[in-house]
């Protein structure tokens, strides 16, 4: 695929390198590199993909942009808040390099349409913000054959890992699986907001090495960055014999979504109360006792000592199964957190430990103080 | 035997934020239940009630990971607890 004049102008200090040169430059203009999540991870990665002349660049996101987000996802401004991400995105990246076909995937990936979303992409930057997303990539790219850059956050630390199907481990030889809601997500626990901007070059620069074919990938080794004290740790990982997805017998042979934190049938056995609804039962003065509640705040302590409903008791989820009997057997526990998600993981952990009767705060703390 | 432990950000919350503590032992197992002494509860977040570490979850010593918890550790060696995280 040959440089025009305007390729060859733009990308000219790619063209100097002579690890890339015009032969990589034009790898990188016929490679198709899809992100999944224009968040804090993809908003750098996407921008500098889009800039050294990634063909075609496909972006996953079903989400729209919030204030919240421009702390650090700098694809989007102020203007772009309440649009689509995967638009908006396109738009900016379409603005900064007219050379690429940029396409926006404005959808939630899931195991139904993961494939036909992956197919069109030789490569796949995962920056999600949800733990079932990361499995569902993980596993389509393991049996698509497609090489993945997996990246995350949480406060001040980063990791991110390369998976190429065939030649190393992937994202489940690492950690096999994850109980959604035991893992705090930024919204939960907070960002630095330049730390995604660190870890998704790290991604980018990883696709872009693949592409051309130049340097060492970050294959079967993990890359722990602390930006508090600005040490990048790595730690060398092996494939299991035993992964569910690429191990010697893999039981995954298509992409599946993991089981919700609560099935269908638990699910129905919760009781959803909205905030007027909890407030109105716990009376005027917050007390629990007449209605026969108790208030689990199910957050992490930092999160809990910040503010917490009056009367509250504090047992992190991810403690709750050894801790459930410190809720009184004849007590009905409502469960409380920040978005109303390890609210809902913890009565699946309750009603699973035979509690007849438990309840959540529908949307959580945010409801409340809403 | 004196040990450094290096903590996950997620499980910061155990260690009043410290980044690194200490721990005494001569295995894996035995740092784990001196954390579990110093910080209660920590041990449960990263192994289960079958002794098995929990899949989301990679212990490390210096920079070799730990393929069970009876793996001796040395004098000055270190600890990374490490956790899946995920925010984008």
């Amino acid at each position: 695929m040959a440089l025009t004049a305007a390729e060859r102008s733009r990308y000219q200090r790619h063209l100097s390198l002579e690890e890339v040169g015009p032969e990589g430059q034009e790898k990188l203009k016929a490679a198709r590199v899809v992100v999944i999540g224009a968040g804090g991870l993809g908003s750098p990665s996407l921008l500098y993909l889009a800039a050294s002349g990634v063909g075609r660049l496909g972006i996953v996101d079903c989400d729209r942009v919030e204030a919240s987000n421009l702390q650090r996802q700098v694809l989007f401004d102020t203007r772009d808040v309440g649009r689509s991400k995967a638009q908006a995105a396109r738009e900016r990246l379409a603005a900064l390099n007219p050379e690429i076909e940029v396409v926006a995937h404005d959808v939630e990936l899931r195991a139904a349409n993961v494939g036909h979303v992956l197919n069109d992409y030789d490569i796949v930057l995962d920056g999600s913000d949800r733990l079932a997303t990361r499995y569902v990539v993980n596993d389509a790219c393991v049996i698509l054959r497609k090489a993945l850059v997996s990246a995350a956050i949480h406060r001040f630390e980063g990791q991110v890992i390369t998976c190429v199907p065939g030649s190393g481990p992937c994202y489940r030889c690492l950690y096999a699986e994850v109980p959604e809601g035991l893992v705090p997500n930024c919204a939960d626990a907070g960002v630095l907001g330049v730390l995604p901007g660190v870890l998704g070059a790290i991604q980018a620069t990883e696709a872009i090495k693949l592409i051309v074919g130049v340097g060492e990938p970050l294959v079967g080794r993990l890359v722990v960055y602390d930006a508090l004290e600005l040490q990048f740790r790595e730690f060398a990982f092996e494939r299991r014999t035993d992964c569910a997805v690429c191990g010697d017998r893999p039981t995954i042979t298509e992409p599946r979504d993991p089981p919700q934190a609560c099935d269908a049938e638990t699910a129905g056995r919760i009781r959803r109360l909205h905030a007027d609804e909890l407030r109105s039962l716990l009376g005027g003065d917050g007390r629990d006792g007449e209605a026969g509640l108790v208030l689990v705040d199910v957050r992490e302590p930092r999160e809990f000592a910040a503010g917490h409903l009056p009367h509250a008791v504090n047992i992190p989820v991810a403690e709750l199964p050894h801790r459930l009997r410190e809720i009184p057997q004849d007590a009905t526990p409502v469960f409380i957190c920040r978005s109303g998600a390890r609210s809902l993981a913890a009565c699946g952990v309750a009603l699973r430990a035979g509690r007849p009767d438990v309840c959540h705060l529908e949307g959580g703390m945010l409801t409340w103080s809403a | 035997m004196n040990c450094t432990v290096r903590v996950a950000s997620p499980l910061r919350s155990y260690t009043n934020g410290s980044a690194q503590v200490q721990a005494e032992g001569r295995t894996v197992r035995d740092l784990l239940a001196d954390l579990d002494r110093r910080y209660p509860g920590m041990r449960f977040r990263m192994i289960d009630e079958q002794d098995r570490m929990r899949p989301h979850i990679r212990l490390f010593v210096n920079t070799t990971a730990v393929d069970t918890l009876g793996d001796e550790v040395q004098p000055g060696d270190t600890l990374h607890l490490i956790c899946a995280l995920s925010g984008g």
